[in-house]
């Protein structure tokens, strides 16, 4: 405080400015890789189905990332997202196949998602345990129960409801642009409108900012961060549907293993500071381009795939040095 | 004498504002030199320069007769308002961080601890280097601070407002410091807003006003705390009575028998409608305890609090807007400031929720809202979406008092509101306050400024450990006998 404390208006222009490229610089990390891309591998990239491919393929991954967002500007992590994923789509697909009803296996699940965050988030501020010990609990134990009644093994869509159920993600509209990824930039703008527009997203920057200020300033502290883990459980239960739509499937083991740390990964190649108070939904959009575009590549490439999650791994730890640097030169 | 800095000329320009034009800056060797101003007249900045952290535009720096070098810069130490200790590590730890003895990269603790308290108990400090940081009362963090940069070979201390935190006795500790190191030869630049503690402790001052030095010279016996104010200011200070007598409520906030053990027992407290009170005391009185949990912030143990004489129960933070009670914490930076917000979005934190149409925020009328309140305690912004940390720390301070006022409250608790606020602001915010009793919103205030408490309160209570041992009508507010109930002695 005390070297700013003088400094001028025009000073602190110039400062936003450097500010500016700090906060898109998921954007600029996305349109590096994105010419990169272009460069090595052109025509077939560039092909519309390769990009609707791609899109596709991260409107899950980017659904459960904008939860993870929110979470992580709180100064929270939820680690259990993945197997959280498992666990709804499981419900899901239990109660469609008993009932055939499409509308009351989304609610289902929708309201099971719903339940597993406000649990996360109350025993994350109501008795104060560290989130990243409270999912690192909560993970293992909805993949456990779940490996547990399935046996290891998954649940098929069955019956006259089948057809119309994988339908919701395998729809494409116009015949070209499928319906998941609409779903996803749909949410997008909700969440970046609650983010940006709502007293509730205010709150949840000011908590990850200083959550000591944001108590003594009349927040409701605990109750923001329920709603936050709450909201991040409903986002995970949407994904899921579309997973199993898109899978006619689900499985107690293998189902959104892994998820979590594609979601993280996104959050903070898009900017958000795992220390709260700082991140964008629009910067979170771009870190799961990023991604997909790295692994859509890879494929393209043909890298051996045991080999995929090394080159993923320094992109990562690259595009996040970068931002570092921007940031640092910024403060 | 001989000089240990001389700064000559210097100037300095952020973008196109000017912060320093053609400053000249002398310290004498060994002596206490008193560096004032109000807040963002550029100290800081000449302060940031002569230390290097800044780079000049013009002008030349000496530093012991010799050209500035980055070497002789690093003889010179900033201890600022946050103190950088780290509170989990003994004051040996904090003193050779970075710099510890090793032996094939195993410290030598008994060596460190040998050094340093061979060090300490030179300077004449009674202080054991194993005790924890953490444990150390506010005035001996900041006395580790300057034994640190004494160890690290420091010329020149410069310290930035070091006193606000602490209490009468803690500031006669490190008064009592700073003058054996100046009688051993050490230089320091003490930069305050409390003019008394100048006249008493400086030998020379220089005083700035937007980016010059207005005046400087010794600090004779003659020399006035208005004299003082009054060219820091640039005008008069209409040094008008800002007491104004007014007929008072019913009662708007009452305590009874508020306990915590430990903390604070059995306080019996009332606030009128339109009423001032103060409380005060020395460090350990129980104050801020006390409105903590009033507030909701903790819990207490036993006792009731009444809003209109009828009891409630506040259990958090939250209930307290529902009863029109409005609570200022101390120490801005950790209770205050959200740093990751702008300035208007840190001031209508708490009525973001109010401000909203169909769960949306309706940013016109939140920048009006914000705006009244700039107009209304004059806070010096250039923009209201600008970063909080743009603001100078009086400034910032500001904008926490106009969030406690946005939400229309009855009763507004502030805790140490004028923590380093200069004195044009402060007769400013007091003005304020004033006239928003006269408008029948009650305010206690929590501080341990007799002058606060003279200027401004219908009554004041004076705390000791966690007890309320004395209340004294406007008339009867004195430095004498404040001091004497706060210190356990009794009135006639």
């Amino acid at each position: 405080m005390t070297n700013t404390q003088e400094t001028s208006a025009s000073e602190h222009k110039h400062r936003s400015l450097k500010g500016l490229i700090a906060d898109y610089s998921a954007i600029f990390a996305f349109l590096i890789l994105f010419i990169v891309a272009v460069l090595l591998k052109g025509s077939i990239f560039l092909s519309v189905s390769n990009i609707m491919n791609i899109l596709m393929n991260n409107s899950i991954i980017g659904i459960i990332a904008l939860g993870m967002t929110l979470v992580i500007i709180t100064a929270g992590i939820d680690l259990a997202v993945g197997s959280q994923m498992a666990a709804t789509g499981l419900i899901a697909m239990t109660i469609l196949n008993a009932t055939q009803s499409i509308f009351l296996a989304i609610v289902a699940a929708v309201f099971a998602g719903l339940v597993f965050g406000a649990i996360t988030g109350g025993l994350i501020s109501k008795f104060g345990v560290p989130a990243f010990i409270v999912t690192l609990g909560t993970m293992q134990i909805y993949r456990s129960v779940s490996e547990y009644y399935f046996d290891g093994g998954g649940i098929l869509a069955t019956g006259r409801s089948a057809s119309a159920f994988t339908a919701i993600a395998n729809t494409k509209l116009f015949g070209i642009i499928p319906m998941p990824m609409i779903y996803w930039f749909a949410l997008c703008i909700l969440i970046s409108v609650i983010a940006r527009r709502t007293a509730f997203g205010r709150h949840v920057y000011a908590i990850g900012s200083n959550e000591r200020a944001s108590f003594l300033s009349t927040i409701n502290v605990n109750r923001v961060l329920l709603a936050v883990y709450a909201l991040s459980g409903v986002l995970v239960a949407l994904a899921s549907i579309i997973e199993a739509s898109r899978l006619g499937s689900m499985n107690s083991a293998s189902s959104g293993s892994g998820y979590e740390m594609d979601a993280i990964a996104a959050v903070v190649i898009g900017g958000t500071s795992m220390a709260g108070g700082r991140g964008t939904i629009l910067g979170t959009v771009f870190g799961t381009l990023t991604l997909g575009i790295i692994n859509n590549l890879m494929n393209l490439l043909g890298v051996p795939s045991f080999l995929v999650g090394a080159i993923k791994g320094i992109i990562i730890i690259g595009a996040l040095l970068i931002q570092r640097s921007v940031s640092k030169e910024e403060s | 004498m001989t000089d240990v800095v001389k700064m000559r000329q210097i100037e300095k320009a952020f973008g196109a504002n000017v912060v320093l034009k053609k400053v000249d800056f002398t310290l004498a060797t060994g002596s206490i030199h008193a560096l004032l101003g109000e807040n963002g007249t550029g100290k800081t900045t000449l302060m940031n320069i002569l230390t290097g952290v800044y780079t000049k535009d013009h002008g030349d720096i000496e530093i012991n007769g010799a050209p500035a070098t980055p070497a002789s810069q690093q003889q010179i130490a900033f201890i600022h308002q946050e103190l950088s200790l780290v509170n989990d590590l003994s004051v040996y730890e904090n003193l050779y961080l970075g710099h510890e003895l090793k032996h094939y990269g195993l410290l030598r603790r008994r060596e460190m601890i040998e050094t340093a308290q061979a060090f300490v108990d030179q300077i004449g400090i009674k202080l054991d280097v194993t005790t924890m940081v953490g444990d150390l009362n506010p005035s001996y963090k900041q006395i580790t601070e300057i034994v640190r940069a004494l160890m690290r070979d420091a010329k020149v201390i410069i310290m930035d407002e070091p006193t606000t935190s602490l209490t009468d006795v803690e500031i006669n500790d490190v008064f009592k410091m700073m003058r054996t190191l100046r009688d051993q030869g050490v230089s320091l630049i003490f930069i305050s807003h409390k003019l008394n503690e100048v006249l008493e402790i400086c030998d020379t001052y220089t005083i700035m006003r937007d980016g010059v030095v207005v005046s400087s010279g010794p600090v004779t016996p003659e020399l006035t705390e208005v004299q003082l104010s009054n060219q820091m200011v640039g005008k008069e200070l209409a040094n008008s009575e800002i007491y104004q007598p007014r007929p008072l409520g019913k009662p708007v906030l009452t305590l009874k028998g508020l306990t915590k053990t430990r903390e604070f027992q059995n306080v019996d407290l009332v606030v009128h409608a339109g009423e001032i009170i103060g409380v005060t005391g020395l460090l350990g009185d129980g104050r801020s305890e006390l409105f903590s949990a009033v507030v909701g912030a903790t819990a207490f143990d036993a006792g009731q609090v009444l809003v209109n004489e009828r009891p409630v129960r506040i259990r958090t933070t939250a209930d307290i807007k529902r009863y029109g009670i409005a609570y200022l914490p101390k120490n801005r930076k950790e209770n205050g400031i959200v740093p990751d917000l702008n300035i208007e979005e840190n001031m209508a934190l708490p009525i973001l929720g109010r401000l909203s149409r169909g769960g949306l925020i309706q940013r016109g009328q939140l920048t009006a809202t914000v705006q009244r309140y700039v107009k209304q305690i004059n806070i010096k912004v250039a923009d209201v979406k600008d970063v909080i940390g743009s603001l100078s720390g009086g400034n910032q301070q500001k904008v926490l008092l106009a969030k406690a006022l946005c939400t229309n409250p009855k009763v507004v608790i502030l805790d140490n509101p004028t923590q380093g606020v200069d004195v044009g602001a402060k007769a400013e915010i007091y003005h304020q306050i004033m006239d928003l009793a006269k408008t029948g919103i009650s305010f206690v205030i929590l501080t341990s400024e007799i002058g606060e408490i003279q200027q401004l309160c219908d009554r004041v209570y004076v705390m000791t450990h966690g007890e309320i041992r004395a209340e004294l009508p406007h008339d009867a507010i004195n430095e004498r006998d404040i001091m004497l109930v706060a210190t356990g002695g009794q009135l006639d």
